[in-house]
């Protein structure tokens, strides 16, 4: 499944090709909103991510009851990708830098 | 293509209507989440802010587009594959605007239960709060019934 859904996220042409303070691998973190439905971050995270239901529901159960849940972790250009698909969904997620790399 | 027919009752949801658009009026040119961006390359946080900004504004007037004149005459709204991701997305973005300027004053808890005291809201809070149910109604709805049909997408 694309990371990506109805839109392409808009492509990181104005940045320099080697930025070190970009490389690395970095997370995804969707963090917790009182508006959103459950069943919908189920949804969401389903389509985006391609889970299956188990793994969808324990993220979106990890963020009701964290605040957070780190859905992806990956190479900077693509989490971009997944982070902008998830702003388009109207959920709240992050990029951060996984400082175990 | 799967699509879904719903009868919803005119005289409950047509005086919906109103604050709901004034609401995606209010979206225009606002996000409807707050997103933190501020690490992104400022020219790339401008497109990205406009895209999004692009991607609302077309699901929120695919939404609109539902209460046509169908709506009016039966009430009857209709969801397939074609609108129904830019029908739920919309729905959230109207729902975390109503909650941020009309239902500020409201706990999460209260809200997530409903269990408000009517008499003591105003009747824009009470308008407010039945726009933020119908809205979370219909996206259960579509959940339900083209779960499948989404995830194929």
């Amino acid at each position: 499944m694309s990371p990506t859904t109805a839109r392409t996220a808009p492509a990181p042409a104005s940045r320099p090709e080697t930025e070190p303070a970009l490389a690395g691998l970095w997370r995804v973190v969707v963090l917790n909103d009182p508006v959103n439905l459950m069943s919908y971050v189920v949804l969401v995270f389903r389509r985006v991510f391609g889970f299956d239901e188990p793994t969808a529901r324990r993220h979106m159960l990890e963020v009701h009851e964290q605040g957070r849940s780190i859905v992806w972790t990956g190479v900077r250009e693509k989490a971009e990708a997944y982070v902008f698909t998830l702003h388009q969904w109207h959920l709240t997620a992050i990029l951060v830098p996984d400082e175990a790399h | 293509m799967r699509r879904i027919e719903v009868k919803l009752n005119l005289q409950v949801v047509a005086p919906l209507l109103d604050l709901m658009k004034e609401t995606v009026g209010d979206l225009t040119g606002r996000l409807a989440a707050p997103q933190h961006l501020q690490d992104l390359d400022p020219e790339l946080r401008a497109g990205w802010r406009e895209e999004l900004l692009q991607g609302q504004n077309d699901d929120c007037s695919r939404f609109l587009a539902m209460f046509d004149r169908e709506f009016f005459s039966g009430g009857v709204v209709g969801f397939d594959e074609a609108n129904a991701e830019s029908v739920l997305r919309a729905c959230a973005a109207i729902r975390l605007r109503l909650r941020d300027r009309e239902l500020a004053g409201l706990a999460d808890d209260a809200l997530e239960s409903g269990s408000l005291e009517a008499a003591q809201l105003t009747p824009r809070v009470q308008k407010a709060f039945m726009c933020y149910v119908f809205l979370a109604t219909v996206q259960e709805l579509i959940i339900r019934h083209l779960d499948a049909a989404l995830l194929e997408g």
